[in-house]
């Protein structure tokens, strides 16, 4: 009896160990857009799969679709209500004036920049050059020339990976759920997994101004938290992504005086 | 899985983890697949119809994408164009479908996606020494496609990590439910798995060798040119490892391909097997070497310095047993002078001496050639290299440097 009273005890905290995190940092001068911005998201990265049985993950073209369009629904609405002027584009020649190279260039650069960021800021890196100095990055002259030939202030990069749990990795969650009543406890295999980062770049600077990570996951498969294909799920996650953008630090200061 | 179960009994039983160790596996085979039985298993324009293959082709698409628009590529439009066609040769029933791209790289590689793109690296063409090795190694990589190796391979992986999951979780279950600890036999199953992944890999890349050469021979191709590939990267293998005081890698368990030496031997019988009496088969050096012919100065300086002296050498007297030219004594002299040992510097001005003896001798033989030459206190014969140097060369970035030693 006691061990059954510990088994659903421990099912319970279990249970509510899907977690969502966000961590956002800022340009110390960073003022979150707003007003009548011209934005450039440029090839939001998305794919969405199922998580087999064994833990892989198996990319699904049918739910990468859906959430595409969901996410670039959510990202056009919640833009306009800020008065920005947004314009998505899905493949590298479709920005007039700008050839498929000089995207390419400018995409590589970021992608490089992007991983000095997570690798100094989120995976504990830091470098003394850039400590208390806010997001101190930037893709240099190359991302104001793409600016000056464009027209657009800023460009905004994404990426949203989502691996759904599926009927057969729920079921062996369920398998360990049942194992907790007679001592082999293991429903947390690991369930839905979801990673979302984005990063905003000023083109009249060439400075990256803001860069926000959201990672939800959970060790329970069968509990979700926002499903990239539905409208709602991808409207949550835009607003988790890119709903709460804090100005930097200076900016906040100077808020307060 | 859990802490607590260490401290459940551990009595030995013939269950669970251990019976999914051996039913994963079945189906390995070591033996020889013969060329023959290797049928494409596509036709023209395949597009795929099932769920998770959709889902790979669907990812493949920005993967291509980014292939595509990278600036490591080699677009020069005469060796794209030779490589499409050379692909269209040998590509069977896919043969318009494919895509081939061609990387700067300095190694010894290729690769097929999944959605019959393929990428071949630089190192690849300075290897090859006439255009059947190539189109070999090309016929290998379409085998994967026709064979569908991407979508098999992955259908494998998934279904042994799901029996494996669940062989453990019921392991455990079970094992907790029966009072014993089946730890030791779920651990043994994950290493049954994994083997089997690498080994079901081998096993793919062996297809992939019956299937290319089987291509290969189907398109009047010498069928030996294939197994010849490997005894050179063997050979290379083996003299980077000597100079570096090391012995070369032997294959292992988890090896994902199979070992160069059984390759070797593999394509050697499929070669035997495959060549009819009589019939006249082509290697095509000619048409290669006047195809490369421009980017192999580019090759040749990728490779030498990617200070491996052992290999590079190898590499250049494999290549020198076709003919030796001004080119390959510059380069051999390279290998020397970076090597830079004791006695290198004579060696690399012997090999400088005999590049400009060539008709086809590249500009910086002569002008390393003066630098040997000075270095020897003939001055009046290096004056006379460094004009020569001059002359192919009047825009050199070291000319005003070179013109001040020609005095």
């Amino acid at each position: 009896m006691r061990r059954t009273s510990l088994a659903v005890a421990i099912t319970a905290s279990l249970l509510s160990s899907a977690c969502v995190q966000t961590r956002q940092y800022a340009d110390v001068q960073f003022a979150p857009p707003s007003g009548d911005y011209k934005l450039l998201v440029l090839r939001p990265d998305v794919t969405v799969g199922s998580l087999t049985t064994g833990g892989m993950v198996e990319p699904r073209a049918d739910w990468t679709e859906q959430a595409r369009a969901s996410i670039t629904a959510a990202l056009r609405a919640q833009q306009a209500a800020r008065g920005g002027n947004v314009t998505i584009i899905e493949h590298r020649n479709q920005l007039t004036g700008v050839s498929e190279q000089e995207l390419a260039d400018i995409e590589r650069l970021n992608f490089a920049v992007d991983q000095s960021i997570v690798d100094a800021k989120y995976n504990g890196n830091g470098l003394p050059t850039k400590r208390r100095r806010g997001l101190d990055w930037t893709l240099g002259a190359d991302a104001v020339k793409l600016g000056q030939k464009t027209g657009y202030d800023y460009a905004l990069f994404l990426h949203a990976e989502d691996a759904v749990a599926s009927k057969g990795r729920v079921a062996l969650g369920l398998i360990g759920l049942a194992g907790c009543f007679i001592g082999f406890c293991a429903p947390n295999v690991g369930g839905q997994q979801q990673l979302d980062y984005a990063s905003l770049v000023d083109l009249r600077t060439g400075k990256v101004v803001w860069f926000n990570v959201v990672a939800a996951g959970s060790q329970v498969p069968g509990i979700k938290f926002g499903d990239l294909r539905s409208s709602e799920g991808a409207a949550q996650m835009v607003e988790r992504l890119l709903g709460r953008m804090k100005p930097g630090r200076n900016v906040q200061q100077a808020e307060k005086r | 899985m859990c802490a607590r179960c260490l401290e459940v009994s551990r009595r030995s039983l013939m269950l669970g983890g251990g019976a999914v160790a051996a039913a994963l596996h079945t189906g390995v085979a070591n033996a020889r697949i013969r060329p023959q039985d290797m049928v494409p298993l596509i036709g023209p324009g395949y597009r795929p119809t099932e769920r998770d293959e959709l889902g790979l082709w669907k990812e493949m698409e920005r993967v291509e994408e980014e292939v595509a628009g990278s600036n490591l590529l080699i677009t020069d439009p005469k060796l794209t164009e030779y490589l499409q066609n050379l692909i269209g040769t040998v590509g069977g029933p896919a043969a318009k479908d494919f895509r081939i791209y061609l990387a700067r790289i300095p190694e010894f590689n290729a690769m097929m996606f999944p959605t019959g793109f393929a990428v071949v690296f630089s190192g690849l063409l300075l290897r090859m020494r006439d255009e059947a090795q190539l189109a070999g190694v090309i016929a290998h990589e379409a085998g994967h496609f026709l064979r569908r190796h991407m979508i098999r391979s992955w259908r494998d992986e998934k279904r042994k990590t799901d029996l494996f999951s669940i062989g453990a979780m019921l392991a455990g279950v079970g094992g907790a439910g029966a009072g014993v600890y089946l730890g030791d036999y779920v651990q043994l199953a994950q290493l049954g798995t994994i083997l089997s992944l690498f080994s079901y890999s081998r096993e793919m890349e062996a297809e992939a060798d019956a299937m290319g050469i089987r291509s290969l021979a189907q398109a009047g191709y010498e069928p030996m040119a294939m197994s010849t590939i490997w005894q050179q990267l063997i050979g290379e293998e083996e003299a980077s490892a000597r100079y570096r005081g090391k012995h070369r890698r032997k294959g292992s368990l988890f090896d994902t391909h199979p070992s160069e030496g059984t390759r070797m031997a593999d394509l050697k019988a499929d070669a035997l097997e495959l060549t009819v009496p009589g019939k006249v088969y082509d290697r095509h050096r000619e048409r290669y070497l006047s195809t490369i012919g421009p980017i192999r100065p580019m090759l040749l300086d990728d490779q030498v310095k990617l200070n491996d002296p052992g290999a590079s050498q190898y590499l250049i007297e494999t290549l020198a047993q076709d003919g030796w030219d001004g080119l390959l004594r510059f380069y051999e002299g390279e290998v020397w002078r970076l090597r830079n040992r004791p006695g290198d510097e004579p060696r690399a001005a012997q090999s400088y001496a005999a590049a400009v003896a060539y008709p086809d001798a590249p500009a910086d033989a002569w002008r390393w050639h003066g630098i040997a030459l000075m270095k020897q206190g003939r001055s009046g014969e290096a004056k006379a290299a460094f004009a020569r140097y001059l002359k192919m060369k009047p825009d050199a970035p070291d000319a005003a440097w070179v013109r001040q030693m020609a005095g």
